[in-house]
């Protein structure tokens, strides 16, 4: 019965193919150190389904978000453990997406033919510290205030450019409902898009060139 | 054999996976469940009765409008909630005290003094000076609060 409906479905939409073109794919003899990418993946899935939770709840105004994001981890049930997971996952994402572009550095991956799977992952790099800078300010409380103070001070430093650059990051001259919401639309609209997009991309790159084999001595 | 090795641990990989995959993802389904359901689940206030007034401010024969507070708390607001009783009495020793809330949709009904009904706006619905209804879509009566009467003073029932 149940291969009778995935027939089916094959005859119309060949999905066998995409199926296997993405899972049973040869790969060469590898390490564990070749599953970085796939971890990557499977925490930004983890960030994209505990962000959209915790969207639920959380207002991103300045009379509301320090309270909502309170109500959250104390009152709604396992809300802890969604922001835990947001929270913490964060944090492993910056760790183990450097780790995963370490590997690739040290056994040469990024070479021809597989320069623009690097180029695209330095775009995926860039957007996840995008995600940590703009997330870090949504709690609204004290450390996410001034880690933001701090962060857009840092921005406006480059001479001729940097004031403007700071008021369009703050959106104004100080930190502000306006700053807060912004960072919100970027962190929860802007970024995400843009990151399925690269993901797209880089996915693609590496099941249609291969990944590359542990290099071997005197090569 | 040493095919028959390599299928068995294939098969192994692949259920594997797909036992940890499904673990995860229903740990991720029940979580989101309970979270996103949770606070629909939460008891309302509890019990308590409120004072509306003098029953002198009762006229005799005309439901007459009380309103009055109720601290509420949703979510991580704290909000005050304007609740409103028609009290009648024919008497002056028993009272009703009615709710303003159309038991059609919920829009709330007033007392027109000409036509001797309450009416709703939303969808023309009419109820008689005891709350029956007379007229529309209303599919039962105005709902009542219990009521007594302390030292000349009106209260009714509220919450639970």
């Amino acid at each position: 019965m149940a291969s009778k409906i995935t027939n089916w479905l094959d005859e119309r939409t060949s999905w066998r193919q995409v199926w296997d073109a993405i899972f049973l794919r040869k790969v060469p003899k590898v390490n564990w150190l070749f599953t970085l990418g796939s971890a990557s993946l499977f925490i930004a899935l983890n960030q994209a389904i505990t962000g959209i939770l915790l969207t639920i709840y959380y207002v991103p105004t300045p009379d509301h978000a320090y309270d909502s994001v309170q109500y959250i981890t104390t009152q709604v049930p396992l809300g802890w453990l969604i922001r835990g997971l947001h929270h913490w996952g964060a944090s492993l994402m910056i760790i183990v997406v450097v780790l995963h572009m370490l590997r690739v550095i040290f056994l040469g991956a990024y070479k021809f033919p597989r320069e623009v799977t690097w180029f695209t992952g330095v775009g995926l790099l860039l957007l996840v510290i995008g995600f940590g800078f703009t997330g870090y300010l949504l709690p609204w409380d004290q450390k996410a205030f001034w880690a933001t103070t701090v962060g857009t001070r840092i921005a406006g430093t480059p001479p001729i450019i940097g004031d403007y650059l700071l008021r369009i990051i703050r959106g104004g001259t100080e930190i502000s409902a306006v700053t807060l919401v912004r960072f919100f639309g970027t962190h929860v609209w802007v970024l995400p898009a843009l990151l399925v997009i690269l993901i797209g991309i880089h996915l693609y790159l590496v099941i249609k060139n291969g990944i590359s084999a542990v290099p071997k001595k005197g090569m | 054999m040493g095919e028959q090795n390599e299928l068995s641990r294939r098969n192994f990989m692949q259920s594997a996976i797909w036992g940890i995959g499904g673990l995860i993802g229903i740990v991720f389904g029940a979580s989101a469940v309970a979270y996103v359901v949770g606070p629909s689940l939460k008891k309302q206030q509890t019990e308590t009765w409120v004072r509306l007034g003098p029953t002198s401010k009762v006229e005799l024969g005309v439901p007459t409008l009380f309103t009055f507070t109720v601290q509420t708390q949703t979510g991580w607001i704290e909000t005050t909630e304007e609740v409103s009783v028609y009290v009648l009495t024919t008497d002056a020793r028993t009272y009703i005290a009615m709710s303003n809330i159309c038991t059609h949709l919920g829009c709330r009904v007033r007392w027109i003094t000409d036509q001797d009904k309450f009416f709703c706006p939303c969808h023309n619905g009419e109820f008689d000076i005891e709350g029956d209804v007379i007229a529309g879509p209303p599919p039962r009566p105005l709902d009542r609060y219990d009521v007594k009467v302390e030292n000349d003073q009106l209260y009714v029932l509220i919450g639970g």
